[in-house]
């Protein structure tokens, strides 16, 4: 061990090396988080003031940030935002809990034994490189052009991104762990069930959440084809016939779902892992 | 209870809770509307606002027999470009940037440029001194997007497109789109396939329809069902993001009763499932869906040399199409320029009529046609204004430009041009057109003088005197403009019209004279017709049926329904 001793208190970092992951207050954690923004919105009214033909980008582009503001109106409803997020919300968690219904005893089956995992491995692998959006005519063939056409595309996507972290979860559980399992007289069932399972489960919880913004990216693929409603739709619909303004407040609205369910899932890694708070 | 705790009990806090969550519950219950509003009712069509969509000139009972032709100026009503133009453009490649989708419409433009890619050889080139880069680009939001932004100059697109587009992009004065030709009319390619239990329109009440949303098939599925009779809320729509997965879902769900898409997919369905069949293609609405092209306001404005080459050039590629030898080597170069094969793209070849000089002028400039811009476009944003598509649509006058076909037409180059897209009738009888089912029935009501059949019968006075100047019925016009315009659109259809009268004189009066009074009155009603919008009079076949046949079997005495013609369109091969 070097100099600079093993006790990480802050009195002994010093010099530009130990700066890396350092801590900072959290106030300046914010500061620093709004400050980007700021630069995005300040560009953004500087691209788009004055009169429709003076600004750099054109309004048939994009809208000024208070033309946005100002449609939102219109995108509550005439556009009918609250059931479009309604829709589209259950849409994705829909699609979510197909996937994980799959991707979680695959997934475990596929870290525990190396014969299932040689099976579908290959098959996760090659998954993940697919351009998904040419699926969704399969999907429709498969599943007709309801609602279960829908739930089944995006399912599909959430598979293929969870299954490789959940897999990989299981992966990192320790040897020692699992020593200790056989040691104690543990059955393989038992080991899979108290061992893998429960070591693995604050790691499966991430992977969850890393994984449930996925289904966002692909809305407007899952709403293209024949859906009454929904958020991808409204973007749909503004794109062709506008207002241009709808598309740049979806957006808003979905990072704000993001920003929430997101918290969600923190909230719910705190409270079934207590000790070990997520980050 | 000794304890003193100051906190609740458990009971408590559950009650509290409870109460709170009921609280916001009944709130929400109470708001419901504003927190989960619906869009206002789409469908609930007043079928009589095409009354409203009035025609192109003040209300005329005497009707009128010449061709009438514009004599406004186009820049006096166009917008105003303001402000810099905004498109990219070197002034020494002098290249248009033209995307272009597939679709055989485009042919005479290859033709024209010798190809996709800017190249000295093109008619543009080498006659007006510009060079024209066909970029395919089939996906109209991506080529929208690339108009707006600046990158190319030209947005292709259907008439009925252009309406959606319209009021976005005219928000910036120098994207508002200027039409100056039209490319070709859909001539079978596009079409609705229905299962075989849909004989006409009005079957398709209260059964599910697919098509790809926002583009002509939305057009044309929804014009037929409002000339039907139908309310758009009527039938369960099921949208697409193209045409080509409308026609895969009707295949693949056989609950979906119709689907509006394209050749080839319309003609391959019915040979390939069981138990379908085409209702109507635009073979039979063979002036319904107009191909068109419009420039960028501020280019347009910048470049009027390069307006006039571009619309000139295409021409000249029509009239160099007419060289097989030569309409070979531009299948060609189409073929290369789409990655297809050459059979594929003649394959395509009947989909679209392309629409000459002389055709142009009738579209553009013609104000009594009735399938001209004007119409198509009133007709358009009649469709998606009921459907709640659009608020605030464009003007016609805002988005056409003619100027460049009046200077053609000064400048005497097209002069040889005629009309080669009229549909020559064979003098028919009703019985013979009725022998099939007709695609379409629709029901006009003229409020006929008692025992009148002038259609534009004035008013009378107490002593039965005609009183100058007025009409019995004041909405006759626009009765016959809602009617013209079905006609126009389809051009190459027989029409049947019948005429009814009502039976409330039925036993005290013989049957022969009210027949012969409600043959009477369809005769007016196809004579005002031919009269007014130049309609071929073989085009239509005319009944009377008296009082044989009440509007409504439940209740024969509603003799308001009873005074009534029907139009109905039949297929061309019956006649």
């Amino acid at each position: 061990m070097g100099g600079h001793g093993t006790s990480g208190g802050p009195k002994v970092l010093q010099g530009s090396a130990v700066r890396i992951r350092r801590r900072i207050p959290r106030g300046e954690k914010i500061v620093l988080g709004i400050v980007p923004i700021v630069a995005i919105l300040a560009l953004w009214t500087l691209f788009t003031t004055g009169t429709v033909e003076e600004r750099v980008i054109s309004s048939t582009i994009l809208p000024s940030p208070m033309e946005v503001v100002g449609a939102v109106g219109s995108l509550w409803f005439q556009a009918e935002l609250s059931r479009s997020i309604v829709a589209s919300f259950s849409r994705v968690l829909l699609g979510f809990a197909v996937a994980f219904l799959i991707a979680f005893p695959l997934g475990i089956a596929m870290g525990a034994w190396s014969r299932v995992r040689a099976l579908f491995e290959p098959l996760s692998v090659f998954g993940s490189y697919l351009p998904i959006p040419a699926l969704v005519p399969l999907t429709m063939s498969m599943f007709g052009i309801g609602e279960m056409q829908k739930i089944m595309f995006l399912g599909l996507a959430f598979l293929i991104y969870l299954l490789p972290l959940i897999v990989k979860a299981v992966d990192e559980v320790d040897d020692v762990y699992l020593q200790t399992a056989y040691t104690m007289g543990a059955t393989q069932w038992q080991t899979v069930r108290h061992v893998l399972f429960s070591v693995a489960a604050p790691q499966i919880v991430q992977a969850m959440r890393m994984g449930f913004g996925i289904g966002w990216t692909y809305i407007i693929l899952a709403e293209m084809v024949a859906a009454d409603r929904g958020l991808g739709q409204i973007i749909i619909i503004a794109q062709r016939r506008g207002p241009r303004e709808h598309i740049y407040l979806v957006l808003l609205v979905i990072v704000l779902i993001a920003y929430l369910t997101d918290r969600l899932w923190v909230y719910l890694a705190r409270n079934l892992f207590p000790y070990r708070e997520a980050k | 209870m000794a304890e003193k705790k100051s906190g609740l009990t458990p009971l408590g806090k559950a009650v509290v809770v409870i109460f709170i969550l009921a609280c916001i519950g009944g709130a929400g219950y109470f708001f419901r509307d504003t927190i989960f509003p619906k869009a206002g009712a789409k469908g609930g069509v007043d079928l009589d606002k095409f009354k409203q969509e009035q025609g192109v000139e003040a209300k005329d009972p005497t009707g009128i027999t010449t061709v009438s032709t514009y004599t406004y100026v186009p820049s006096q009503k166009l917008p105003a470009v303001k402000g810099t133009s905004a498109y990219k453009w070197d002034a020494t490649a002098k290249t248009v940037k033209f995307p272009i989708n597939v679709w055989i419409g485009w042919l005479p433009i290859v033709a024209a440029n010798h190809g996709f890619a800017p190249n000295t050889d093109s008619v543009f080139y080498k006659k007006y001194g510009f060079k024209v880069d066909l970029k395919l680009i089939d996906d109209p939001v991506t080529a929208r997007d690339a108009y707006a932004s600046g990158e190319s100059h030209v947005l292709w697109g259907t008439l009925d497109m252009m309406v959606l587009f319209a009021p976005e992009l005219m928000k910036d004065s120098r994207t508002a789109p200027r039409i100056f030709q039209q490319i070709d009319w859909s001539n079978g390619g596009d079409g609705i396939v229905v299962r075989s239990s849909i004989a006409s329109v009005k079957d398709l009440k209260g059964k599910t329809v697919v098509y790809a949303q926002n583009s002509p098939s939305q057009y044309f599925i929804n014009n037929l069902l409002l000339n039907a009779g139908i309310q758009p809320s009527e039938v369960k729509h099921k949208y697409t993001s193209t045409a080509f997965e409308a026609a895969a879902a009707f295949v693949a769900d056989a609950k979906i009763d119709a689907c509006v898409s394209w050749a080839p997919d319309i003609y391959n369905i019915p040979e390939k499932v069981k138990g379908t069949r085409i209702l109507t293609t635009t073979t039979d609405a063979n002036k319904l869906i107009a191909d068109v092209w419009a420039l960028r306001a501020d280019f347009a404005k910048d470049h009027p040399e390069v307006v006039e080459g571009l619309v000139a050039g295409i021409f000249e590629g029509m009239k160099g199409l007419k060289d097989e030898t030569f309409k070979g080597q531009a299948f060609q170069w189409m073929a290369e320029g789409y990655g297809m094969t050459v059979d594929d793209v003649k394959s395509m070849a009947n989909d679209a009529h392309s629409t000459n000089f002389a055709e142009n002028k009738d579209f553009f400039l013609n104000a009594n046609s009735p399938s001209n811009f004007e119409r198509t476009w009133k007709n358009v944003t009649f469709v998606y204004k009921e459907l709640g598509l659009i608020d605030t649509p464009a003007r016609f006058d805002e988005v056409m430009d003619f100027s460049v076909l009046q200077a053609l037409e000064k400048k005497g180059t097209f002069a040889d041009s005629k009309n080669e897209y009229v549909t020559q009738f064979e003098p028919s009888s009703y019985q013979k057109v009725n022998a099939e089912k007709p695609i379409l029935t629709q029901t006009i009501r003229i409020n006929f003088y008692p025992n009148s059949s002038n259609i534009f019968e004035p008013q009378h006075d107490e002593l039965g005197n005609a009183q100058k100047s007025t009409l019995y019925d004041p909405n006759v016009d626009a009765t016959l403009e809602k009617v013209a315009r079905l006609a126009g659109q389809y051009d190459r259809a027989v029409i049947a019209i019948v005429g009814h009268a009502d039976s409330s004189m039925k036993g005290k009066i013989q049957e022969d004279p009210v027949v012969k009074l409600s043959l009477e009155r369809a005769n007016s009603v196809k004579d005002a017709l031919v009269k007014k919008y130049q309609f071929d009079p073989n085009k239509f076949q005319v009944t009377g049926k008296g009082w044989a046949e009440p509007a409504d079997a439940t209740q024969p005495d509603n003799q308001a329904l009873n005074r009534r013609v029907e139009i109905s369109i039949y297929p061309p091969e019956s006649k």
